[in-house]
């Protein structure tokens, strides 16, 4: 009970990952981002502006090759529910000087976002893991690389 | 080991414009600074990754630590930094 942010799931849809994208730039990856994200139903079109406003206010790049687009504060009523989709680039994307072979689209309501952010964070501060997550060829290693405690199934209401 | 808790006044929390902020200050401190939210493990102040795993939300307190010299002024600085609203500061629009 001690730790309760380290144990809930990341809200990602298999359907919302992509293992083999291709990205001319940044702002064609993050396009692509928020298409994955509007697919499964997580966001409307519009939270695609609000991901590119906010990589103009600042790079989303966190390192070990991944970025995590997300919308600003005023897009948050774009967003239906939590998710976040995972795109692989395997050719890598030049983002900001930086090389990116993996995206993590982030939607979220309210304060959600922190949290979302945290978890994955959590995730990628593993090299073992974030070498996995870059280094994955089948969606099942994804999901089961960002929703690692299958034990606490249905524990963490989430609606 | 000298210590500062302040809480995050940036309004949407620690993550973001805010954390690279921080970050960025944090890596040009002379010394190596940590940060831990209550009792959990310290982490490194200069990591976006570690910053970001803090999970840390406007009114989180956070708690610097550093040693050695220049300890407390890092710690002074970044405890100012933390108790700005980051996101206010030239961001148009965030």
């Amino acid at each position: 009970m001690a730790d309760r942010a380290g144990t809930a799931p990341l809200p990602l849809d298999p359907r919302a990952v992509r293992l083999d994208a291709v990205a001319a730039d940044v702002e064609d990856a993050i396009r692509q981002c928020g298409r994955t994200l509007a697919a499964v139903g997580a966001v409307d079109g519009s939270y695609t502006e609000a991901m590119l406003e906010r990589e103009r206010s600042i790079s989303t790049y966190v390192g070990e090759g991944v970025a995590i687009p997300h919308g600003t504060l005023v897009s948050k009523d774009a967003v239906r529910h939590d998710a976040v989709c995972v795109l692989r680039f395997p050719g890598g994307v030049d983002w900001h000087g930086e090389r990116v072979t993996v995206c993590v689209g982030i939607a979220a309501r309210g304060d959600g976002h922190v949290r979302l952010l945290s978890e994955l964070a959590r995730i990628l501060l593993d090299p073992d893991r974030a070498a996995a997550l870059r280094d994955a060829t089948e969606v099942a290693a994804v999901v089961a690389l960002l929703t690692p405690d299958p034990d606490s199934e249905g524990e963490d209401a989430s609606e | 080991m000298p210590e500062r808790t302040v809480a995050v006044a940036s309004r949407s929390g620690l993550h973001a414009r805010p954390a690279k902020i921080f970050v960025q200050a944090a890596a040009r401190q002379g010394t190596p600074v940590r940060i831990r939210v209550g009792n959990g493990a310290p982490v490194r102040a200069d990591s976006m990754l570690a910053v970001l795993s803090l999970g840390a939300e406007h009114g989180t307190e956070v708690t610097l630590e550093a040693d050695g010299p220049g300890a407390d002024e890092a710690l002074a600085s970044l405890a100012e930094l933390l108790g700005r609203d980051l996101d206010a500061e030239g961001a148009p629009g965030a």
